[in-house]
């Protein structure tokens, strides 16, 4: 199916940046910002920048690909939990051997989907397993 | 809850064998069900009809679906509603005929579900099945339809230390069922060893612990009881629905199908239940729902099926004696629906399929997709 | 040096370096299309990055910018240019440049724009941002080179044409870990390599490429600045010259007067191939990656059709605690994985129809 234009762009700014919405009634964060918490459900809600790195607490690897994806198959899905708050996303940079529960991964921004070859491209955050820095790189500050 | 004391019956059913239905377009099955649920109930009158639908509406774009649906069944001018819940549609349906009976707004429903899926190949038809889930969140990846309870069921497999093999039973369990289920999509034995080894899907799910991609459609007349034209098979004591977390991802733990927890409590507690169809569209769902409704320990579910606890043998009520979403099959919308006819006949002792004989209570269970929304009917046997 | 020159009220604050995981080992690119082992050794490349289906230029560039502004420490909100240059842009009529500053949090305020001048386009950035930093215009200016190289299957191209980005953050002198103390560009027309409109694969003249264009370029842009300023090769503790391959830039800094000892680090092209855009300034982050306070860097990028800029670069006191803060080239580096020949058709969708990117 076609992706919607407006659909997708109206929410790029939170897919590109790793910014959820947390609730000023509540407190609790979520991920990707919502009209209203879902929690509480109050509408009060503040942007805040979530920290880049997290946590692998589930994983799957998806053969019955949907849609034209087989350019990315098999595709690798993860339950990811940054300090508490749970995001389901795409895996990246990782082959189906290299994947386990507690694997350190952090955010990139990668092409989400790109149907054919006259349409728009879009773009997201994605999850890949940490560099082996080793030296305290890639930490994240939570600024940028 | 409706305090109304005017009682629902279903008084007719009718159900095409799930299976890829090329030649049969939406209404071929619509109207195959329809008639026979018609014919049973003695009468072709009725002042509403009302059609639950999901997935046809992506894959073969028909809006005003009821009005289409009831023209095409000959019941020119009757009244007619659709409704969409995803996989729920079924049970939402007759949450509205029932409150139509009970508020005596209508006295004979003609209550449809009906859905194609195999209108396109399995690619487009994934990425359709995923708008069952939350296209804002989870949805917005290519999660296909199995990818939310793949993630679900490695975190079970995990949290609760259960093997491959054990959560294997409940595939197996349903298989064996399907057997003498006249309408079920794959009424063949397959052995948990079998589900185990087969292809992947969505790792740790394989396509034996997935529900099939089959087009039907099932149907029931409604009856209020005091103006019955029809020979009541089942009465429906009571529907309930509650929404949940729009992705388990939000939940404090995202194996607690909440929804279902939640409807559960407004049901006010369970009395004993001989028969349950739950909602198995992948196995994890159908234990989770075991667990949630108290019918097992946390963790110890996908055990007690292992053991043959909810088979006709069992101990425990008997469960899915249809074969469930993963052998009867799971037409979206039209699925529910199935489950009430299965369950009416079981009661009223017509059913030609796995049984004890002496079911008096059934439930069925539904949920959209990881529980955006649960939904569970209590029916009960119509005496003398 | 006699006057005080615009450039060097300007510095680095902030590199970054992005290498793609996967790598393909030239004798794969020789089994596949008949290339005797000669063909390649020449090169001294032993392998090339590769991008994975879902990264293009732009994805590249992002991550390479989120490095620089970890590096910068500055709000992305103080940039306000975004200069992105690439030769393998996913949009013909679309800035990359707008979705990197968007996803980086540099919009709206801020000027942004795709460049193209083959490889060279990203250095053209950098001097932009010099030139808009060291009028006041802006305290920031970020300048990105991005490439997912093009070169038709069984071209001798195929051997070189690499991924990966790079990008820099010029701003004032104050606080920067590198300043920036000359530059100097040399262009001519001298059509060594070209890709048509709507054409997908890049052309080239062989054996045009080397003396009319690569060795006269960056020897006169080079040549002319060490005059201009004084300084000789041997002042130098880093040279870094652009990379098609690992046998050029060390030809070029020998006949200049460099030695190995000051070419080999800033010489990426043996490990990962020729990023094109990224090519000589992914040497130059991974130089910085290293360097210490005090020491001087020549930088000559080039790109056909042709022309090559030199910089020279004085690293300061805050380079040290800046090169901790976001992975070096060298942690790219280290996660490689090789591919065969038939999975790089599919990442780089020669196989499909997808657009190429």
């Amino acid at each position: 199916m076609t992706r919607s234009l407006p659909v997708w762009w109206r929410r790029r700014i939170p897919r590109y940046r790793l910014i959820g919405a947390r609730c000023k009634e509540c407190g609790k964060i979520h991920y990707p910002p919502r009209t209203s918490c879902p929690y509480c459900g109050s509408n009060s809600l503040e942007e805040v920048q979530l920290p880049r790195r997290g946590i692998l607490e589930s994983y799957s690897v998806i053969y019955s690909v949907p849609g034209d994806n087989r350019l990315n198959a098999p595709i690798i899905v993860g339950l990811v939990n940054i300090n508490g708050v749970r995001i389901v996303a795409e895996l990246t940079d990782v082959l189906p051997g290299e994947l386990s529960t507690g694997l350190e991964v952090e955010a990139v921004v990668r092409k989400i989907s790109e149907t054919s070859d006259t349409g728009i491209i879009t773009y997201g955050v994605k999850f890949r397993p940490v560099l082996g820095a080793g030296s305290g790189a890639g930490q994240d500050t939570g600024e940028a | 809850m409706n305090d109304s004391m005017v009682k629902v019956y279903i008084t007719g059913t009718g159900a095409v064998k799930i299976a890829r239905h090329y030649p049969l377009g939406v209404r071929d099955l619509a109207f195959q069900a329809g008639k026979q649920a018609l014919a049973e109930s003695g009468s072709d009158n009725v002042d509403f009809v009302i059609v639950a639908s999901s997935l046809s509406y992506l894959q073969a774009p028909q809006l005003d679906l009821a009005s289409y649906i009831a023209s095409s069944l000959g019941l020119h001018g009757v009244r007619a509603l659709s409704v969409e819940a995803g996989e729920s549609s079924g049970l939402a349906a007759l949450e509205t005929a029932v409150s139509l009976i009970k508020s005596q707004e209508a006295s004979r429903v003609l209550l449809i579900g009906v859905d194609k899926m195999t209108e396109h190949p399995s690619g487009p038809t994934y990425v359709m099945l995923q708008a069952l889930y939350d296209t804002e969140s989870d949805a917005y990846y290519n999660i296909g339809h199995a990818g939310i309870a793949a993630l679900l069921m490695r975190l079970y497999m995990e949290k609760y230390e259960v093997d491959r093999l054990t959560l294997a039973y409940w595939p197996a369990m349903m298989h064996m069922h399907a057997k003498n289920n006249p309408h079920a999509m794959l009424p063949f034995a397959v052995a948990p060893e079998k589900v185990m080894t087969a292809m992947p899907i969505a790792e740790p799910i394989t396509l034996l612990d997935a529900y099939p991609l089959g087009d039907g459609a099932a149907a029931i007349v409604l009856e209020n009881g005091d103006e019955l034209e029809g020979r009541p098979l089942a009465e429906i004591e009571s529907v309930i629905s509650a929404t949940g977390m729009p992705s388990p991802a939000l939940r404090e733990d995202p194996l607690d199908l909440e929804s279902l927890r939640t409807a559960l409590g407004r049901l006010g507690g369970l009395e004993k239940i001989d028969v349950i169809e739950l909602h198995d569209s992948f196995s994890i769902y159908g234990l989770l729902e075991l667990e949630t409704l108290g019918l097992a320990e946390k963790g110890e579910s996908a055990k007690l099926v292992a053991e043959g606890y909810f088979s006709a043998e069992g101990e425990g009520p008997l469960v899915n004696p249809s074969g469930g979403l993963k052998a009867r099959g799971h037409p979206i919308g039209a699925t529910d629906v199935y489950k009430l006819v299965e369950v009416s006949r079981i009661l009223a002792g017509t059913w030609q399929g796995v049984k004890r004989g002496d079911e008096e209570t059934g439930m069925i269970v539904s949920i959209n997709a990881a529980g955006s929304s649960s939904r569970i009917a209590l029916l009960r046997k119509v005496k003398g | 040096m006699t006057q005080e020159r615009p450039e060097s009220r300007t510095g680095i604050h902030g590199w970054g370096a992005y290498v793609p995981r996967w790598r393909l080992p030239m004798e794969e690119i020789a089994r596949v299309w008949g290339w005797p082992p000669h063909q390649y050794k020449g090169l001294n490349v032993k392998e090339k990055s590769v991008d994975s289906p879902d990264e293009d230029s732009t994805t590249m560039a992002i991550e390479a910018g989120y490095n620089a502004l970890l590096r910068a420490k500055v709000d992305p909100s103080e940039i306000k240019a975004v200069f992105f240059g690439s030769e393998s842009k996913p949009y013909a009529v679309k800035p990359s440049a707008t979705i990197v500053a968007e996803a980086l949090g540099i919009t709206p305020v801020t000027m942004a724009s795709d460049l193209e001048f083959a490889c060279r386009a990203g250095s053209e950035g950098l001097r932009a941002s010099i030139g808009l930093v060291s009028s006041g215009m802006m305290k920031y200016a970020m300048a990105i080179g991005s490439d997912t190289a093009q070169a038709e299957p069984g071209d001798v191209l195929e051997f070189t044409a690499s991924s990966g980005a790079v990008a820099f953050i010029v701003g004032p002198r104050e606080g920067a870990a590198a300043v920036f103390e000359a530059t100097y560009t040399y262009v001519t027309d001298t059509p060594d390599f070209w890709r048509r409109a709507l054409k997908p694969y890049p052309r080239h003249g062989e054996g045009f490429t080397g003396e009319p264009a690569y060795f006269h370029h960056i020897m006169s842009s080079v040549k002319n600045l060490l005059e201009e300023t004084g300084y000789k090769p041997s002042d130098f503790k880093y040279a870094v010259f652009h990379q098609p391959n690992g046998k050029f830039p060390v030809r070029v800094g020998k006949r200049l007067g460099f030695t190995m000892e000051q070419i080999e680090p800033g010489l990426v092209t043996p490990f990962i191939g020729n990023t094109y855009n990224a090519s000589a300034l992914l040497g130059l982050a991974r130089v910085l990656d290293r360097a210490d306070p005090g020491d001087l860097i020549l930088v000559a990028p080039f790109g056909s059709g042709a022309g090559s800029d030199t910089y020279i670069l004085r690293v300061t006191e805050a380079v040290k605690e800046k090169q901790g803060l976001a992975p070096r080239f060298d942690d790219y580096l280290a996660r490689r994985k090789t591919i065969d020949y038939a999975l790089y058709t599919r990442y780089r969708k020669i196989l499909t129809m997808l657009p190429r990117g």
